[in-house]
């Protein structure tokens, strides 16, 4: 992952079709597109499993339909509990034929319709339910050293509480941290650095002008003018405040945002080094 | 073994609003989803094909646009699907749907097993199930909770009920009803959907299936839905546990057995 921030290679996250689409071929068609300009800017796509709980497609089977072609180190597949065995294992399996390194392991957030992964299912004895720390350690040890594990970290729910979660996590395996959105700065996020400067860290810009849609996501009001916010703006300035973090870009606009961006974090580093 | 699935379409749970003047459940312009208890029906018959081989047929009675459930379950594992669809069959109730339901399952010819969800989300009845066992004069096993063993012609059910659960070894061919509890419906997969988008899916009118006008629609229909009413709306019952943690826990533990939950 220090790779991918030497480099500069953003995150780019992309979502799947969800199952109940009314017009799939053409959702197909747009992941398609997103995907291959994701992998021609030599950015990194990450494919979400479910999120928010929808049903949606899983990334390793869009890749195959669509034949698409993952650029080694170039893809990154979130991965959460909500699964059974049968489809975990075919998962990394795929993940793992086509040389997908990255994968985000994540509880995830369930629905009625999704399935989800018993303690056995992962070799777990001590739990009643899965999480994201067994996960990784099943994943660990059934392919040792196949792919970089990273975690997601969220500054808005109760600190102590949620750093304590990161140590079980780093303990299981994890080599990377993914944060939930911040914008501009967070002080917790602050914390995270300060106290794991060896873990690379990607934080997350919210590249949508919704910022309600943000609250609903991290489950905590985010006091953000919605009538002001400007992503872009906001996402130079995680550049400024995390020089040493890579970005994860959520909801990022393929259509008029996406060549606002590039080139963007090389500019945040010039202005530094020019002042 | 050769099973038929009976699926029905139905609006999603919170969008379902009645019409005041027919009394009956507005459809139009609202979501329709595969109703949720088929799905366990669906998953089941798709595993008993996985293990034992055979084949799985979908089948609905609805208008055109009922064919996207057969798609769905498609998607998921059915080998193919039939849509029972024509103006006569409109205003079936449960026994005039039982009916037609019947007449294309002997139209199929060597079916084994039929397998339906317990009862559909909007009209609430479970009687569909049990009425193509009688109009087929087959045996039937209702709230299936697990099918242990299926062999020489034979199949065993758990059947779930008040004080717990009975076995039943039933004769083939049969019909049974499943409880959400039997499986977890698969999810589809992006090859299953694009796949069941290619099938084409047969319409079969009520002459295809040799039904009697008299016997379907509002003529074959001994019961008529006289009026429909909302459930009353839930109590906003919220209670706001503050204190020290401890004194919470025990307040919580304390309302969960005044309400019989603990």
């Amino acid at each position: 992952m220090e790779h991918h921030i030497e480099n500069r290679i953003y995150h780019v996250e992309v979502l799947p079709p969800k199952q109940d689409s009314e017009k799939l071929e053409a959702d197909l068609e747009r992941f398609a597109s997103k995907f291959n300009r994701v992998m021609e800017s030599g950015y990194c796509c990450c494919i979400t499993d479910n999120a928010m709980g929808n049903l949606a497609f899983q990334g390793t089977e869009m890749i195959e339909e669509l034949e698409l072609e993952p650029k080694p180190g170039l893809v990154m597949i979130h991965l959460n509990t909500f699964h059974t065995k049968d489809d975990l294992d075919r998962i990394l399996e795929s993940c793992r034929e086509l040389e997908i390194r990255q994968l985000l392991v994540i509880s995830g957030d369930g629905s009625d319709r999704l399935p989800k992964l018993a303690p056995a299912d992962v070799g777990a004895t001590d739990v009643e339910s899965v999480t994201s720390v067994e996960l990784l350690r099943y994943i660990g040890r059934e392919y040792p050293g196949v792919f970089e594990l990273g975690v997601a970290f969220n500054p808005y729910e109760p600190e102590e509480h949620e750093f304590a979660k990161m140590e079980r996590k780093l303990d299981a395996g994890a080599s990377f941290i993914i944060t939930q959105p911040v914008i501009n700065s967070h002080p917790v996020v602050d914390k995270l650095l300060e106290k794991h400067p060896e873990v690379p860290v990607i934080v997350e810009a919210w590249m949508s002008k919704n910022i309600s849609l943000l609250s609903e996501a991290v489950g905590y009001e985010v006091a953000e003018d919605p009538e002001s916010f400007d992503p872009v703006q906001t996402l130079a300035n995680l550049h400024r405040n995390y020089p040493k973090c890579g970005v994860y870009l959520s909801l990022l606009g393929f259509k008029k945002q996406y060549d606002r961006i590039t080139g963007l974090w090389e500019q945040v580093q010039n202005e530094k080094v020019t002042s | 073994m050769k099973m038929v699935v009976c699926v029905k379409q139905v609006p999603g749970t919170h969008d379902a609003k009645i019409d005041p003047e027919t009394k009956r459940i507005v459809r139009e312009g609202i979501k329709a989803i595969l109703n949720p208890f088929d799905t366990y029906a669906l998953e089941e018959a798709v595993k008993i094909k996985e293990r034992a081989g055979g084949e799985v047929i979908v089948m609905t009675m609805g208008p055109p646009r009922a064919e996207a459930v057969l798609r769905e379950a498609i998607s998921v594992g059915a080998d193919a699907g039939i849509l029972l669809s024509g103006r006569a069959f409109g205003g079936s109730d449960t026994w005039a749907t039982s009916y037609a339901l019947a007449k294309a399952i002997e139209k199929i010819g060597g079916v084994d097993l039929v397998l339906c969800g317990k009862q559909a989300i909007d009209g609430d009845t479970a009687q569909v199930g049990p009425g193509i066992a009688a109009q087929l004069g087959w045996a039937q096993a209702t709230y299936v909770m697990e099918i242990p063993r299926w062999d020489n012609g034979t199949i065993t059910t758990r059947r779930m009920h008040e004080d717990g659960w009975d076995l039943c070894e039933i004769k083939l061919p049969a019909v049974i009803t499943v409880v959400k509890d039997i499986n977890q419906p698969r999810v589809p997969t992006l090859k299953g959907r694009l796949a069941a988008q290619k099938l084409e899916i047969p319409v079969w009118s009520p002459q295809e299936i040799g039904a009697e006008e008299e016997l379907i629609g509002l003529n074959g229909s001994p019961t008529r839905v006289v009026t429909t009413n909302p459930p009353p709306p839930r109590a906003n019952d919220t209670l706001v546990l503050d204190g020290p943690p401890s004194q919470s826990a025990a307040t919580l533990v304390r309302e969960l057995r005044r309400r019989g939950l603990l």
